[in-house]
């Protein structure tokens, strides 16, 4: 109330000193190239931070160009003298590691994985975030704690289940579990995200007599893209180069994802680098390609659509 | 009638079980390390032993990483589903032989015609065997006292190509010529106008080895056993002066690269050959087939090389350390003869045969060995094969092997008596200092170890009772405080919601999570090997760490300095990149993930990265911070704080460096929080800025007042995960530092992996996880408490 009262007389004000119309047009170029300036500027600072950030991947493709000579005889730093792209071929059809196959199980234990965790964990996070029930605060640390204990002691208990169960060397061990949960982290990240989301939106609609699960699809989770997409994203990334996982749990040649069967070039004292390097940047691709075009999701925030 | 033809049916189909049953082949599962090539030829010759067989088919598996491959064998094994045929090596077959999950091979000598032990080199039969019994069948032995040579350079510097007959003593023998190592080594060192090295004579593939095989050929041990070591002896005048020669090698005669000098190379021992920047190295035998690669006849980078035998001392003569390894027989499987069957096939004639006509490994069978066309270049030999020529040197170096402790307690102790070792090597210690304060350790470490406790069997009915009872705390917990609270029907609809929402998690949480957590805390008060049944300990474990245990403390205070800095600096960084890169300005989706990408680029690719970013000599936080004219106020201050004065600070090297370093690293993951961040930001409704632009905020109003208060959910949540995160950093230490120098980077889940999988103490192991685990609680709760800053939208009231 107080506001609307000042804001007239600041027009007011403005009005009284009006600028000649040659003023104002410079001055607003003036804050435009000032704007202008800054922008430059900011652009500038991206860039150099971007080159510090961007020297991992220079490194892995100059260094999957280069000959196995070519690698020992020359700075990590140089850009190869002629591009070997025998690398990448030798790589994509070597029968001792199947690129493609590995490339296919990788791609299926992803993605099962990644809608097992973006359904079940957005529902978790619906209950914790939006709902009151008995001992949900206390849940909600014993949720937290999952994450404490160090993997390494529950190993071997893990895998006896699993062994017990006969799902060793299948991909269940890898893809099930994301059903049900689909970890704390996911959970508490998404938390977050609900809660962020103005009560009004789910008020209104339970004025409208829908029931919960009309709130969560239809309000919760068509506001919430950004970061639904950052834990698919993640999610999907962290599969995608698991490596202890599928090394533990997949025993049969035929069964191996791209993390560990990568490995293949670099066993105890035998690193072929430029063929490493070259799986690498060839499993990084599709994750990069990916990534770009999920942050397209990053900008949709809250369209607070219906809302007045 | 009717019936019997009935029970005919019965018997007939009877026999048809038996008959495919007798059919149907054996499978065997067969596990190895190898990868690639070795892989290929590891197929042709199960293929030629099942067309021999026909009764046994092979799975042949293989885990390239050799680490895990070890811990994957123990679990297997734990869980009943070990290999049936797997490969060992002296270093881990004793902990299982011990504990009786190999079985011992000698039972089957007999029942093989035409195999006899004999054949193999008695060195690597000895290394396998427990109490006076094989329990590994040595496929090969790599002997290490082998150094490969650049004959180019020989020539250039008119020295006869080395026919392994020199010596080395403690100081350079002009009048021996070419027979003096060190005489050889001064003449090919290329310094240049700057004094500047430009190619050092001689470089060992890591810095122990040399200074180990110095030691062995001076007459030193390291233990009093090699079985049963009761004794560390490395503080014995013979060692110390062999360590400290191979610390003046590197750092003040400077005829080795030292590890300052390896780090702004970025490469291995080997490409650092190849690239000419060495003229001789010491390594194992396992060289050969990366380097033929390297060097291919014909390609620009070749040269003429060759391998010959590491000089022996002057008074002591020749001995050298040894790898090797061979097949073992896990006492778990169903077909012992037929696994045997394999496992001698694989390490015998025909398995051998292959292995060596492919230049993978030396055999183990002495004969094969010797035989020209096998393993010695043969008339019929390609040319890239024919590299290295001398190839006897390998027999001959069998004879000058040691193979060093094998216990299976040995790698905690070496890990101990090594701690100090970084600093020998970058010259910041001396051999007195550094083996004197690891024998210490050592042998502290050795006598804890070996103290035989006697133990009660863990009583699995309680144990269960116990675990119960502890899911019966939780829930209690859980719910007894809010047991009165009456709930109005409509709570009570949104109760039953609730639960329905959450059922995934907490089935989830009942199916697999629970129970290994559970099972965890219970081994915590036990003495588990993995392999045995478990023995009760009460709270031993716990009272080792914190009163024994000299590594704990350390590893604590470690790990809560690197939290207590990466944790604010990381969410400075990730903050600042998110609001920067919130920006409408042109090319940001390409901006952003360029940010990302150190977390999807590989471990190696990093630390290649790292180690030259922290390079003292040339790397970009020394220009920074130096300058050009290495002349700074706070190049200055720093060098003093390292206790350097006079020298660029060396981040990875020194004690009190290593972990800022570690930390400066950890700044480069900014990107993973920063995408959390940049999502929080996107989620702040935009027509709050707009309301508040018109309502005439400024940009620093809005920030503080928008911006800030509706991120705090993101920001709390980056900051809790982080903490956890970074309290069970790991990996990172492993790649740079090893835990080095001097413990200064041990972190404390570093410690938990070797108690857990080198020492096989899984008791010990789970009781270091949970005090972990009630430290990062009691943090996260304090952090909890003081959250009252963190603003939900959807808790207003309006």
């Amino acid at each position: 109330m107080k506001q609307q009262a000042t804001e007239p007389m600041e027009l007011a004000e403005r009005k009284s000193d009006m600028l000649s119309a040659e003023e104002y047009v410079r001055i607003t170029r003036r804050s435009e190239n000032t704007a202008r300036v800054l922008k430059v500027l900011l652009w500038v600072t991206l860039l150099a931070g971007a080159v510090m950030f961007m020297m991992p991947l220079y490194i892995m493709v100059a260094m999957s160009l280069k000959t196995n000579g070519e690698v020992a005889a020359s700075d990590p730093w140089m850009w190869p003298k002629e591009l070997t792209w025998e690398n990448f071929t030798l790589v994509l059809s070597n029968p001792n590691a199947p690129f493609i196959l590995f490339f296919r199980n990788t791609l299926v234990i992803s993605t099962i994985a990644t809608v097992g965790v973006l359904l079940s964990s957005s529902l978790v996070a619906y209950a914790f975030a939006r709902l009151k029930f008995r001992g949900r605060d206390r849940l909600f640390i014993l949720l937290l704690s999952t994450m404490m204990l160090p993997g390494m002691v529950m190993t071997i208990p893990s895998y006896v289940m699993f062994a017990k169960i006969h799902w060793v060397d299948t991909f269940l061990p890898l893809t099930v579990p994301a059903f049900f949960g689909g970890g704390a982290f996911n959970i508490f990240l998404l938390r977050q995200f609900f809660m962020g989301i103005p009560r009004e939106l789910d008020e209104a609609a339970i004025l409208d007599g829908a029931s919960h699960s009309t709130i969560f699809w239809r309000v919760i989770m068509p506001n919430s893209m950004a970061a639904l997409t950052t834990v698919g994203v993640f999610c999907f990334i962290f599969n995608w180069k698991n490596f202890e996982g599928p090394l533990i749990y997949l025993n049969s040649p035929e069964m191996q994802t791209l993390e560990p069967g990568l490995r293949t070039y670099q066993t105890l004292h035998n690193e072929q680098w430029n063929l490493l390097m070259a799986g690498s940047v060839l499993v990084m691709i599709p994750l990069i390609l990916m990534f770009m075009l999920g942050q397209r999701y990053f900008v949709k925030g809250i369209t607070m659509s219906g809302l007045k | 009638m009717y019936r019997c033809i009935n029970r005919l049916g019965a018997a007939l189909l009877g026999l048809l079980f038996v008959a495919t049953a007798l059919a149907d082949p054996i499978t065997l599962r067969f596990t190895v390390w190898d990868g690639d090539e070795s892989l290929k030829v590891l197929r042709q010759v199960i293929e030629q032993f099942e067309k021999e067989n026909p009764d046994i088919k092979v799975k042949l598996e293989t885990i390239p990483d050799y680490a895990t491959y070890h811990q994957k064998m123990l679990t297997q094994f734990a869980a009943g589903v070990a290999p049936d045929v797997a490969m060992m090596d002296p270093g881990h077959f004793q902990a299982l032989a011990k504990r009786k999950a190999l079985l011992p091979l000698n039972q089957f000598y007999d029942k093989t015609p035409g195999f006899k032990i004999e054949d193999y080199y008695k060195a690597i039969v000895d290394a396998h065997s427990f109490q006076g019994t094989c329990y590994v069948l040595p496929r090969d032995i790599a002997p290490m006292g082998l150094i490969y040579y650049n004959k180019p350079a020989f020539d250039e510097a008119h020295i006869p190509y080395p026919d392994g007959t020199w010596t080395w003593d403690f100081k350079e023998r002009p009048e021996l010529k070419d027979k003096d190592f060190l005489w050889v080594c001064h003449q090919l060192t290329k310094k240049g106008a700057n004094g500047k090295v430009e190619r050092w004579a001689f470089a060992s593939g890591w810095p122990q080895l040399v200074a180990t095989t110095l030691a062995y050929s001076n007459g030193a041990r390291f233990a009093d056993n090699d079985e049963h070591p009761t004794k560390v002896l490395t503080t014995d005048p013979k060692f110390i002066e062999a360590y400290q020669l191979a610390s003046d090698l590197m750092n003040t005669l400077k005829y080795m690269p030292n590890s300052t000098d390896t780090g702004s190379l970025s490469q291995t021992t080997q490409q650092l050959f190849a690239g000419q920047k060495i003229a001789m190295y010491q390594n194992g035998i396992w060289e050969v087939p990366n380097m033929r690669k390297t060097l291919k006849p014909g390609s620009k980078e070749f040269f003429e090389w060759d391998i010959t035998l590491f000089p022996g001392n002057a008074k002591h003569g020749k001995a050298a350390p040894t790898g090797g390894s061979g097949y073992a027989v896990f006492s778990s499987t169903p077909h012992p003869m037929e696994a045997w069957k394999l496992a001698s096939y694989m390490a015998g004639p025909v398995g051998m045969t292959a292995m060596a006509r492919a230049g993978i490994a030396q055999p183990a069978i002495k004969s094969l060995a010797l035989t020209p066309g096998v393993w010695l270049p043969g008339p019929d030999s390609p040319k890239e094969q024919l590299y290295p020529y001398n190839r006897k040197a390998t027999d001959e170096a069998v004879d000058t092997v040691v193979f060093g402790p094998n216990a299976d307690y040995w790698p905690t102790v070496e890990d101990r008596m090594n701690s100090g070792l970084d600093l020998l090597w970058s010259g910041q210690s001396t051999a007195k200092k550094a083996l004197t304060q690891g024998q210490e350790r050592a042998q502290e470490r050795l006598e804890t170890m070996l103290k035989d406790e006697q133990l009660p069997a863990f009583n699995w009915p309680i144990g269960i009772f116990a675990g119960l009872l502890i899911v019966a705390g939780i829930l209690a917990w859980v719910y007894l405080p809010e047991s009165k609270t009456r709930y109005t029907k409509r709570e009570k609809l949104e109760n039953r919601a609730a639960y329905k929402f959450a059922a995934p998690w907490l089935i989830g949480m009942a199916l697999f999570t629970l129970g290994p957590m559970v099972f965890s805390l219970l081994m915590s008060f036990s003495d588990w090997d993995i392999i045995q049944p478990a023995k009760w300990r009460g709270v031993g474990n716990y009272k080792e760490a914190g009163v024994v245990d000299p590594v704990f403390w350390k590893s604590m205070i470690v790990t809560t300095i690197y939290t207590v800095f990466s944790v604010p600096l990381g969410l400075f960084f990730s903050l600042l990149l998110a609001l920067l890169l919130n920006q409408k300005i042109k090319g940001i989706p390409l901006f952003r993930s360029m940010y990302y990408v150190p977390s999807l680029a590989s471990v190696v690719a990093a630390a290649l990265i790292w180690r030259r970013v922290l390079n003292p000599e040339n790397g970009l936080i020394n220009a920074l911070i130096y300058g050009g004219d290495k002349e700074s106020w706070l190049g200055t201050i720093l060098s003093n704080w390292a206790g350097t004065p006079n020298d660029p600070v060396n981040w990875l090297g020194n004690e009190k460096t290593a972990l800022p370093g570690l930390i400066i690293m950890s700044i480069w993951g900014a990107g993973g929080a920063m995408v959390i961040l940049l999502a929080g930001l996107q989620g702040i409704p935009q027509y709050y800025y707009e309301a508040a632009t018109l309502d005439g905020a400024g940009i620093i109003d809005r920030f503080k007042r928008i911006t800030v208060p509706l991120l705090t959910p993101s920001l709390f949540f980056t900051l809790i995960t982080g903490m956890i995160g970074s309290f069970q950093v790991f990996s990172q230490a492993l790649v740079m530092t090893n835990g080095g120098p001097n413990d200064s980077t041990r972190f404390f889940v570093f410690n938990l992996y070797g108690a857990a999988f080198q020492q096989l103490r899984m008791g010990y192991a789970a009781a270091l996880a949970w005090i972990l685990f009630f430290v990062i609680l009691i943090v996260t709760l304090i952090q909890m408490r003081g959250s009252k800053y963190v603003y939900y939208e959807a808790d207003v009231k309006r």
